[in-house]
Parts: C-alpha cells; sequence; structure tokens
C-alpha cells in the first residue's frame, strides 16, 4: 500500500513536471519583463526556435565592441580629432573635444575584419585618410543619418530583432532607423536608401541576408570607412548560444575595394529583464550643429568653464556641402 | 477498485499541474496568446493572432461626422450615391493646379509659391468611399468632443499667436507688424508659423517631426501605408506617413507597469496586450513636442488592431485627455490588406537632406541681409505660413 502510494506520488509528480514543461515549451512562453531588478528566470541552454524549426533571433540585441569606433584593431587615442603638439610631437585634442578630456578618447578595441586590413583601392584610401582627417565635418553619424548596414549592426545602441512569419522587422534606438529584411520574395527595390534593401534566406540554422540598394552616404565607423552605391553586403547571421549571435558580413564594392572583404562579431542579448528600446531621437539633438549658424541671432557663440573658454565661430558652408558629404 | 483510485490520483495530478500552469504561467504572454488562440481568426506559428501584412486605405472617411447625418455611423444607399457624385465632382477641379488664390489667378504670388507641392504630388485621387459617415464612433454624434476652458484657452492664445506674426502681411489681418514677432510661442511650436528666425520656428512636419500617433491613413501620396512584423513578444508597426515622415514603432507584449512619467518619448510608452483577437495597446509618456489635435504630453491612447476579416484589418483608438477634452473619444478605421509582394514600405528619409528647412532659414537671412541694404521687402512683411494649408 506505501509503495503504491509512493509509486503515485512519484507519477504526479512526473505528470506534473512533464504538464509544466510542456505546457512551457508549446506555449513558446516569454517570460514577462518586470523591473530593473527583478532576477530574472535561469537561462535554458537551447536556442529558441519558431515552429518552423529555424532559430528565433527575436529579442533586444547590442554589439560590444569598439567596432564604430574603428573596424580595424587600433589603441586608444586621446581623443579622434588631434591636432600637432609640441615641436611636432605627441599631438593633442583639437579644440572641439579638448574639454572632454578622457570621455573624449577613442576606446582602444581588437579589430572585427578577417586580416585586420580594409583592401582598399589607392586612391580610395586617400579618401578614408581624408574622412578621417575631416571626422567632424563628414560623418554621417554626427549628422544623425540613418546608418546603414553593416554599421547599424554594431552602433553603441540596443537594437531590436521580430522575426516575423515572411518579414524580420530590426529596429534601431538610434534615429529609430529600421529594416526590414524580406523571406519572401518581392519586387526589386526601385532606388536607393540609407537602410538598403534586404533579403533573406536560410542556409540551415543560418540566416543569409543580402542587402543592396544603399546609398553611398553612409560609412562603416567614426574612422571614415566608406563606400560607393555599388555596395553590397551578404550577412549571416548564428545562434551561438542562446543570448549570443555571430554575426558575419561580407562586403563587396568594385568601386572602392579590391576585393571582397568581411567582419565578424558576437551580437549579444540585452539580458535585463525590462530591455526595450528607448528614444533616440538624434534629429532633434543636431538642429543647433546643423542649422545653428542660420539663426537670426546665433546661441552658441562661447563656452566658459573653470579652466578654459571655447569660443565658436560659424561658416555658412554651400548647403550641397552641408548634406552631400 | 484499485485502479480507479490511480486514475483519480493520475486526473489530480493533471488538475494540479494544469493549475500549477496556469498559476505560472499566468502573467506571461504566453498565456495571453493561449487565451487568444481560444478566438477565432488567423494565428501566427506560435498562435497569436496574425496581423502581419502591409495595410492602408484607398478608401474616404473622414474623421469627423457632418452634422446632417445626426447619431448615425452609416449612409443610406442614396447618401453614398450623393457623397460618392460629389466626391466624383471634387476630383474633377484642377485643385492646386489651378493657381487660383481666391477665385483668382494666383500665379507669383507669396500663397502660390508657399503652396509648393502641385496636384501631381498628391497621388491619385480616392475614387472609394466607405459608407461610414466619420472615423469617430464614439461620441455619439461621430465629433469631437469639447476642449476643456483650459485647452481651449491655451489653443486660443497659439491661434493669436500665429495671427500676430502675420498680421499686415497678404495672409493676415490689416495692421503694422507686430512686436509679437519677438516673443517665444506660447507652446513648443509644431505649428506653420510666419516666422524662421529659428529652426524651432519651423513646423513640426519641416523638422522631420511629423509622424505622431495616432495615425490615421488617409487616400493618395501622403495618406500613409503600415507593416506589421510580430514576433512572440513584440508586435512592430512601420509606419510611412509620406513626405519621408516614416517611423518604426515597437510594441512590447507584457505586463510591466509603464515607465516613470518623467520619461517622455515622442511615440509614447507602449505596452500591448492579447484580448482574443485583439491587440491592445496602452500608450502613455507623451511628449510636450507632439501634438495631437491639441493633446500633448497628457495624451492617452487605447490603440486596438483586429482582421475583421482575411483583408481587412479594423484599427481604432480611444484618445483621452482631461487637460484636453471634456470626454474620451473613439475612433474607427478599416484598412485594406496590401499585397505585401509588390507593395514594399518604403523607409523614410526625410532629416537626410532636410533641404526645405535649411532653405527657409537660408533664404530668409539672405532676405533680410537684402533689406537692410535697401535691396528687397522686410520679411516681416511676406507671408510665408498660409498657402499651403487646407484654403484650396
Amino acid at each position: 500500500m506505501r509503495t503504491r502510494l509512493g509509486v503515485s506520488a512519484l507519477a504526479v509528480g512526473i505528470i506534473v513536471a512533464i504538464c509544466v514543461i510542456s505546457y512551457g515549451v508549446i506555449a513558446g512562453q516569454v517570460p514577462t519583463p518586470r523591473s530593473a531588478t527583478t532576477p530574472p528566470p535561469a537561462r535554458s541552454p537551447q536556442i529558441k526556435r519558431q515552429a518552423s524549426g529555424k532559430p528565433d533571433f527575436s529579442g533586444v540585441w547590442q554589439a560590444n565592441n569598439t567596432a564604430n569606433w574603428d573596424l580595424v584593431t587600433h589603441e586608444a587615442m586621446a581623443a579622434r580629432v588631434m591636432q600637432t603638439g609640441a615641436h611636432g610631437l605627441s599631438p593633442v585634442p583639437a579644440a572641439p573635444v579638448l574639454a572632454l578630456g578622457a570621455v573624449g578618447g577613442v576606446p582602444p578595441g581588437l579589430g572585427v575584419v578577417e586580416g585586420n586590413v580594409i583592401p582598399y583601392k589607392p586612391e580610395a584610401l586617400q579618401k578614408k585618410k581624408d574622412n578621417f582627417d575631416h571626422w567632424l565635418d563628414r560623418d554621417p553619424e554626427i549628422k544623425c543619418y540613418q546608418p546603414g548596414v553593416p554599421r547599424a549592426m554594431y552602433m553603441p545602441y540596443p537594437f531590436q530583432i521580430l522575426q516575423g512569419t515572411n518579414k524580420i522587422m530590426m529596429v534601431f534606438e538610434y534615429a529609430n532607423a529600421q529594416r526590414t529584411i524580406h523571406l519572401d520574395q518581392v519586387e526589386p527595390y526601385p532606388n536607393d536608401s540609407w537602410m538598403g534593401h534586404s533579403v533573406g534566406r536560410w542556409e540551415g540554422d543560418t540566416l543569409v541576408v543580402d542587402v543592396t540598394s544603399q546609398i553611398d552616404k553612409t560609412w562603416f565607423d567614426r574612422a571614415g570607412d566608406f563606400h560607393s552605391d555599388a555596395l553590397h553586403v551578404v550577412e549571416r547571421y548564428r545562434m551561438m548560444t542562446p543570448d549570443a549571435i555571430w554575426y558575419e558580413a561580407t562586403i563587396e564594392d568594385p568601386n572602392v575595394f579590391t576585393r571582397p572583404w568581411s567582419i565578424a562579431m558576437p551580437i549579444y542579448r540585452r539580458l535585463e529583464p525590462n530591455a526595450q528600446l528607448m528614444d533616440y531621437r538624434c534629429i532633434e539633438m543636431v538642429e543647433e550643429l546643423l542649422y545653428g549658424h542660420l539663426r537670426k541671432q546665433p546661441l552658441v557663440r562661447t563656452w566658459e568653464g573653470q579652466n578654459m573658454t571655447v569660443s565658436v565661430e560659424r561658416r555658412i558652408p554651400p548647403p550641397d556641402v552641408l548634406y552631400e558629404r | 477498485m484499485r485502479t480507479t483510485a490511480r486514475s483519480l490520483m493520475c486526473l489530480c495530478a493533471v488538475v494540479a499541474a494544469v493549475t500549477l500552469a496556469i498559476a505560472w504561467e499566468g502573467t506571461t504572454v504566453a498565456a495571453q496568446q493561449r487565451a487568444a488562440a481560444a478566438a477565432k481568426g488567423p494565428r501566427t506559428a506560435w498562435g497569436a493572432p496574425d496581423l502581419q501584412g502591409v495595410w492602408n486605405t484607398n478608401t474616404q472617411v473622414p474623421l469627423e461626422r457632418a452634422r446632417e447625418y445626426g447619431t448615425r455611423a452609416m449612409m443610406t444607399e442614396a447618401e453614398h450615391a450623393k457623397a460618392l457624385a460629389d466626391l466624383q465632382a471634387r476630383n474633377q477641379r484642377p485643385g492646386r493646379d489651378s493657381r487660383e488664390i481666391a477665385g483668382k489667378s494666383g500665379v507669383g504670388t507669396e500663397k502660390d509659391v508657399a503652396r509648393a507641392y502641385n496636384e501631381f504630388w498628391f497621388g491619385d485621387k480616392p475614387t472609394r468611399l466607405s459608407y461610414r459617415t466619420s472615423m469617430i464612433v464614439d461620441p455619439p454624434d461621430g465629433r469631437m468632443p469639447a476642449y476643456t476652458p483650459e485647452a481651449a484657452r491655451r489653443i486660443a492664445d497659439k491661434r493669436d499667436f500665429l495671427a500676430a506674426l502675420l498680421q499686415g502681411t497678404s495672409g493676415g489681418r490689416p495692421g503694422p507688424i507686430s512686436p509679437r514677432r519677438a516673443e517665444r510661442s506660447p507652446d513648443y511650436n509644431l505649428d506653420r508659423i510666419n516666422r524662421s528666425d529659428n529652426p524651432e520656428d519651423r513646423g513640426g512636419p519641416e523638422r522631420c517631426f511629423g509622424d505622431n500617433l495616432p495615425v490615421t491613413m488617409g487616400t493618395g501620396t501622403f495618406g500613409g501605408v503600415m507593416q506589421i512584423v510580430q514576433s512572440p513578444d513584440s508586435v512592430s508597426i512601420y509606419y510611412d506617413v509620406g513626405q519621408g515622415q516614416g517611423f518604426a514603432w515597437v510594441i512590447p507584449i507584457t505586463n510591466r507597469p509603464h515607465l516613470p512619467k518623467s520619461v517622455q518619448m515622442y511615440h509614447g510608452d507602449a505596452i500591448g496586450r492579447w484580448e482574443g483577437d485583439t491587440l491592445v495597446v496602452d500608450v502613455t509618456n507623451f511628449s510636450d513636442e507632439t501634438n495631437f489635435r491639441g493633446s500633448r504630453e497628457n495624451l492617452h491612447l487605447i490603440q486596438r488592431f483586429r482582421r475583421a476579416d482575411a483583408n481587412t484589418l479594423q484599427v481604432e483608438f480611444t484618445a483621452e485627455d482631461p487637460t484636453t477634452w471634456t470626454r474620451p473619444w473613439t475612433a474607427m478605421q478599416e484598412l485594406e490588406r496590401a499585397d505585401d509582394k509588390t507593395t514594399l514600405v518604403l523607409e523614410g528619409g526625410c532629416h537626410e537632406g532636410n533641404y526645405g528647412l535649411l532653405g527657409m532659414l537660408l533664404n530668409t537671412r539672405a532676405a533680410e541681409k537684402a533689406f537692410a541694404e535697401g535691396k528687397g521687402p522686410d520679411p516681416a512683411t511676406q507671408d510665408n505660413a498660409t498657402g499651403g494649408g487646407a484654403e484650396n
């Protein structure tokens, strides 16, 4: 009798366990985000999959590297904008970033480029160097322009992937940029755009995305790495763990590079229980930068700190220069 | 007997398991989706109501109801036939292409220039008319509720300010140039005002802020199109609302509380849940830099999205703001499914290359300089605000 009860109790336990587990699996349970300090449940070692059996990349993600500063291996710099130092040596931060001190520095980082070399054609390499020297004038990120692909994927802001039935939408906190990856057959894109036209397909568990129709005005990083409108990017997304994507992108642009080259990096899930995108509406933030010189009465002329006064002298570049760089 | 006991045990176990599972899942999205699965519309592979696709409308419905319809939400056949004939007659008019201002040739006038667009840019004229007499379904007269005294004062103050900036121009009342031209706007300005001293003087759409919620879809080029993509824990809507003013709006399916009131977001803080076939989205935390018909940071929206049938998405919003309206009000719209293979929803790119804003500021500075040198009129005497309005 006792044995029988014991067996029954065990049966109850097993059935309860099976019911609970299978319920969670069947329902595709999603933990409800709560406050920032609510301890999340333990993570399953299994990657999430959709009913089709394909990995589910849905979630809030962010790269954690310095690729947006420079795709290749780079040491730290006191500032992205430097000027000649004493005796022509030891460059020092230039005026627009000097007051920022250690906060305005460039963090060092290991490169994400295969072979650590971007194979520029000679004349293109010159333009890249020029871009680097004129970073403040030219980097589209500074003007809050949509970042393009692949740069959107490793900017220092979170982004969210929504993996739907025939489309995958990616929404980026920076500038509210977005891209749609078409998993179905769609018409060709009618023109160039900032985030390009993305068409995806599965190779086993890897999502392969072909990105075309990108405008020539986006960059790859804050080091002046650029491309033309012949840019063709092939991205590969593969789950390394439930909480990390191994991201690879092959970059082809015969106008600028001598051969295709590729980058690779992990992109991490934002594990905060309350992870979500917020607003980074930089359009309004950059109005003073872009249009301040066209005010009837200029607002920003100088900045007075305890240790220095920074004076601002505005120039009025021709409109095409303001926008076309 | 023994068997019966064992069966009973098993039954208890199942009941316990289900109870446990429900308790365990009670607060999760899965539970909501399971509840949703009990309803009948199309489902995603993971069991949620499937709202995905590209949606727009080619059918005209006014937001507010013409008073002649009273409390009737739908037209009779005769009324519809007449309204359709009126629409077709309206479509025959040359509209802006007439270049007329108040019945006279306006070619070369300030208003003609300020109109900026000719008819081409407004796209195909609508040929279909809904039987719905208005998008507003509540209040029962189909019209927006009255403003609160506070909001009415706020709106009147702004109207006075706009009029003052136009005083003495072709589009304003007669009189000298108003000293109010030097004043700050009584609200965070998003209107088209007759001043270009600063970028903040220009209207929201000119600054690429024309992407407020809620979006009501119209017909033609500036009517808008939306694409919905769902994942198990979120729904995303990409709205293309014309003139490059597109935006992505992510709705997490969650029961978390709203963000602290101190956090203002342009598209609000959205929290979604499934109620049967319907996605219900509660949106708060709007910004004082958004303006939905007089309501700013205190706007509270409850949006509902539901598949009425295979090719129809019913979209509804209830707007409430006790600092603006005397009661909440609700509007409803039926959107049509577009072929998502041939209808690509194109990205907005309003800010990237915003020559309009740049030109307004640059040209006004140039005009001021010319005036100072005795080479042209005082820009303060010119009307750059009223020509693009609804009067044509």
